[in-house]
């Protein structure tokens, strides 16, 4: 059988509220504005290693915004039902906060440790936006 | 968040409903920030008109006429950036060739419905570096309210005022945003160290450099060495190209920008690393905004932050007495498209079959001729545009003003950068 491993991440509240579900982890920065579209629920970003990767129901975790304050367009995903289930990123600033105040979804930021360097696509991630904990079983491998 | 007594007053609707739904959005987001308090505005605010941060706190146009009618104005100084809820032209739109935008009925609607916050004291300046015509600015140390890419850190690191990315009808209204970020001394130093190993030469060289440090530092502070004197034209590229390849909305250049006359006052001991930017460096950026096969050209774009009355003139001297075979834009702010057009300029570019217009970009209006092969000599608008086609392929060349007016005339792209 294989192992599963637990580990935890101490954050920051940005928004609070439970979510849980599949890592889907960008290394590189998100980038909003025109290269990010909430009807397909992806980034659009040409050369992004994510471009047309649908972030619908994952919890997106991302190092940090890059761009135009148009990032508060992956906030406007909850119009069409392809937000993410939550926002977990390294560092962010007022876009951050401005798309994770529009979706109103679980957001955490300003960890103990770099969630980019614990968190990899397909880890199961339980997200506890009120205390900023995050719980991480990673892919059995 | 700690607030004051007439904070606490405000947030409880002693002042008006819509005073507290202002109060409630900014302790809503200082509270998601970490602020520990509000500040007081003593500067300038700079917002898209109508566009609302968050939409349950949206302050509605019916609203807004209601606060005239009782006498109501903005707290602090506040300017128009370009308008983006929609976005729609200034100048020029008769011209534009494009269904919705050459509508003079849609022009009257969306123009009108910007009243009220003219009337609240809003200046229309309606540009994107609205900071180069607005004749009025923050001084040092103001704390301000600003939005647009390069125009943040043409706020924090060439004025020396302290902005976050959060100008809007609240903050406005109330004159307060939370304190944090870069508004807090500590959040200002510099952390890193860029030297610029290679000599800018062209107003597209500080494009192509912005670029590559704001990749490479993204949310830090830079402290930049070896950019020579940039001309006011390559600030608003670097600005804009730093605030895009990355989230660089404050830096220092040791003995150019007021808050570091030295490098020691750049890092106040805050020196966390170093790295360098090379030719290889701008060159791989070159490529990357190069994203083109196909060498006939169908649309120029220039103008992305709105071109300075210089560049309109430069690019005037380009087309004089030229024909375009490729559609070519020149994009201005309002105040220098009238000074276009008592120089005469706005006519030759008319008559070498090109159009001046104001106040917007293809991306903000969202509606671009039909085109499969775009040119332009912005980082921006370049990189941002391919998004808005997605899934389709925009084919995009980059290059300076004087090789994208080439392909307007000759119908191709040819474009070589050393």
């Amino acid at each position: 059988m294989a192992e599963t491993k637990k580990i935890i991440l101490k954050g920051r509240k940005v928004i609070g509220g439970k979510a849980e579900g599949e890592a889907l982890v960008s290394m590189e920065p998100l980038m909003g504005w025109l290269n990010v579209n909430p009807q397909l629920g992806c980034t659009t970003e040409r050369n992004h290693p994510l471009c047309g990767v649908s972030f619908k129901d994952k919890i997106l975790v991302f190092p940090t915004p890059r761009g135009s304050g148009g990032f508060v367009s992956y906030g406007m995903t909850v119009n069409y039902n392809t937000n993410p289930a939550a926002f977990l990123y390294t560092k962010g600033n007022n876009l951050t906060i401005f798309a994770s105040l529009v979706a109103q979804i679980p957001t955490v930021t300003d960890f103990d440790q770099d969630p980019l360097e614990v968190i990899e696509t397909g880890d199961y991630v339980k997200v506890d936006g009120d205390r900023g904990i995050v719980e991480v079983i990673k892919r059995a491998v | 968040m700690y607030l004051t007594d007439e904070e606490k007053r405000i947030l409880d609707g002693e002042k008006g409903e819509i005073a507290q739904r202002s109060m409630q959005f900014l302790v809503e987001y200082g509270e998601a920030a970490g602020a520990e308090r509000l500040i007081d505005l003593d500067g300038t605010v700079d917002l898209h008109p109508l566009a609302d941060w968050v939409p349950k706190y949206a302050v509605t146009l019916d609203e807004i006429k209601e606060l005239v009618k009782k006498g109501e104005r903005f707290k602090v100084p506040t300017f128009a950036n370009k308008p983006v809820a929609p976005g729609f032209l200034i100048d020029g739109w008769e011209k534009c060739g494009l269904p919705k935008n050459s509508d003079p009925e849609y022009r009257r609607k969306n123009m009108e419905a910007l009243q009220p916050l003219i009337d609240m004291g809003m200046i229309p300046i309606f540009s994107c570096n609205y900071y180069l015509v607005s004749s009025f600015l923050p001084t040092v140390g103001q704390h301000c309210a600003w939005v647009e890419s390069s125009a943040i850190p043409w706020a924090n690191a060439i004025l020396g005022a302290r902005t976050n990315f959060d100008g809007c009808f609240h903050t406005a209204y109330l004159g307060k945003v939370p304190a944090y970020d870069m508004h807090l001394d500590e959040n200002r130093r510099a952390t890193v160290l860029v030297k610029c190993e290679t000599e800018l030469k062209s107003d597209i060289d500080y494009d192509l450099f912005g670029w590559a440090v704001g990749e490479a530092v993204n949310l830090e502070v830079p402290a930049i060495v070896g950019i020579g004197k940039p001309t006011t034209s390559q600030l608003v590229k670097m600005n804009s190209a730093l605030n895009t390849g990355g989230q660089v909305r404050m830096y220092h250049i040791p003995g150019l920008t007021p808050e570091a006359p030295t490098v020691e006052a750049a890092f106040q001991g805050n020196y966390q690393r170093e790295l360098s930017i090379t030719r290889a460096d701008l060159r791989r950026v070159y490529d990357k905004l190069n994203y083109a096969t196909k060498v006939e050209v169908d649309f120029v774009y220039l103008g992305c932050p709105h071109y300075n009355i210089y560049e309109v003139y430069q690019a005037a001297k380009l087309l004089e007495g030229k024909k375009c075979k490729s559609l070519l834009w020149i994009m201005t702010n309002p105040s220098s498209y009238q000074v276009a057009e008592r120089m005469g300029l706005r006519k030759i570019i008319e008559d070498a079959g090109a159009v001046l217009l104001s106040g917007s970009c293809p991306g903000a209006l969202l509606e671009t001729p039909p085109m499969r092969v775009m040119a332009t000599d912005s980082a921006k608008q370049n990189y941002y545009l391919t998004g808005m086609f997605y899934p389709e392929k925009l084919d995009v060349w980059y290059g300076s003003m004087e090789e994208c007016i080439n392909a307007a005339i000759t119908g191709k792209w040819s474009g070589d950068w050393r």
